[in-house]
């Protein structure tokens, strides 16, 4: 049986705990809402880029390296975006245990199965699982500064590895930023450009744009340069994306943290309560029953 | 009716604004829009880019890097991928990457992509020590 003292003593640490976890999920809270109006104001682009490229493609039948899917992709690069920091719930593991079952599911179907990760988290599971992943390249420092720039550059780079015949289907696997209390992990496709499901049909049902829209420079040279662009700002989108989803993620969790103490709280003031009195009484009980020996 | 949208990744600048002109760095020099204009698709410059809103005679000077422009009957699409407006761009920070860039330039030794880089570096330095010097 634990004394008063120790009770009040582990009261006393929860209550610090709590105040922690209260603090984190204040500050996860203001990041997320840093983080919301960040992907807010890149859908709209991301989304404008991607139809226009639809539709000159549709329009012109332009072809492109970044446009060709191949049928049968053999070299696959995998893309996992996870958090520096943990306690933030089921965020990370779910990304990393995702990587882990397409890895064991898919290694020997594919001539080459590859690994970029983005955060401490994704490395330090794989590293720890032992599974004979090397990852071409680790990317840290994520949520501290999540700039278009930097995005740029992880694009270029991802690009250049594409062009150059190394792997031929990117994927990508992250967090997608649905509500401050949901989740969910989502695989997409990076490169090349699927553009199936995106071209506009306009009211008079044609594909594209007007006949007598002016290009300049040349269709052709406009759609290079656009992928290029729509690729930069994909890669910045499920950054964006990842980077609310931790930290909705992460205020959930410090947000049932919290309320756990509370509860902790409570059951521990009733022990040591019921402890008290329990104390009293029996302190009462001897003093009576000595006043009534005295007496005899 | 011709309304103005200018995106970039990071922020909207401005959306839906009805506006009177349009001046444009486009591809092949700079382009004034009016309303009205052809349907055009075109690739923007790193350069300045000037808007007047209707019913205003001020000129809005923004700075822009890569970008592209779509014009419609109904108004100007535009996706850049930086866009500044001038009381936004810091004139000592920008004076210092001119200046390093033109140091490198001058006498850094540098292969021929570095030197690429730099030249744009140096024209997005000038572009916005241009734009800077129309805020009042």
């Amino acid at each position: 049986m634990p004394s008063l003292k120790d009770i009040r003593i582990q009261i006393q640490s929860t209550k610090n705990t709590q105040q922690i976890t209260r603090a984190m999920k204040m500050v996860s809270a203001a990041k997320l809402k840093r983080a919301q109006d960040n992907i807010v104001n890149v859908r709209p682009y991301a989304h404008r880029i991607l139809n226009v490229i639809a539709d000159i493609a549709a329009t012109r039948r332009v072809e492109h390296p970044l446009l060709s899917a191949s049928q049968n992709p053999q070299k696959i690069l995998l893309v996992v975006l996870t958090s520096d920091r943990g306690l933030c719930g089921g965020f990370n593991n779910n990304i990393s245990r995702f990587a882990e079952g397409f890895y064991k599911n898919n290694k020997n179907q594919f001539e080459k199965l590859d690994f970029l990760f983005v955060g401490k988290k994704a490395r330090d599971y794989f590293r720890a699982r032992n599974l004979g992943v090397e990852p071409i390249g680790v990317i840290l420092n994520l949520a501290k500064d999540v700039s278009y720039g930097m995005a740029a550059k992880v694009a270029d780079q991802l690009m250049k590895y594409f062009l150059e015949g190394h792997y031929d289907e990117i994927r990508l696997v992250y967090n997608e930023f649905k509500s401050a209390m949901s989740q969910e992990v989502i695989v997409e496709k990076l490169l090349p450009v699927d553009l199936t499901k995106t071209s506009t049909e306009h009211k008079d049902g044609e594909l594209g744009f007007a006949k007598d829209m002016i290009f300049e420079p040349k269709p052709e040279l406009i759609i290079e340069e656009l992928l290029e662009k729509h690729f930069s700002g994909q890669v910045y989108r499920a950054m964006s994306e990842s980077v609310a989803a931790e930290h909705a993620a992460r205020m959930t969790a410090m947000e049932n943290a919290t309320k756990n103490a509370e509860e902790m709280i409570r059951s521990l003031t009733l022990t040591s309560n019921k402890l008290r009195q329990a104390s009293i009484t029996t302190e009462l009980i001897e003093i009576c029953s000595g006043a009534e020996a005295l007496k005899g | 009716m011709f309304l103005l949208t200018l995106v970039t990744p990071q922020k909207k600048l401005v959306t839906d604004l009805d506006i009177e002109e349009v001046f444009v760095p486009a591809y092949a020099g700079e382009l004034n829009i009016l309303p009205g204009h052809a349907p055009l698709m075109t690739t923007l410059q790193p350069g300045a880019l000037r808007y007047r809103a209707k019913d205003s005679d001020r000129l809005r000077y923004v700075a822009i890097s890569w970008g592209y422009c779509e014009v419609h009957p109904q108004g100007i699409n535009i996706l850049a991928e930086t866009a500044e407006f001038p009381e936004e761009i810091d004139k000592e920070r920008v004076a210092r990457a001119r200046k390093r860039a033109e140091e490198l330039l001058v006498d850094g030794n540098l292969n021929l992509d570095e030197i690429e880089k730099f030249q744009r570096k140096y024209a997005r330095t000038l572009v916005r020590a241009e734009v800077s010097e129309q805020s009042e």
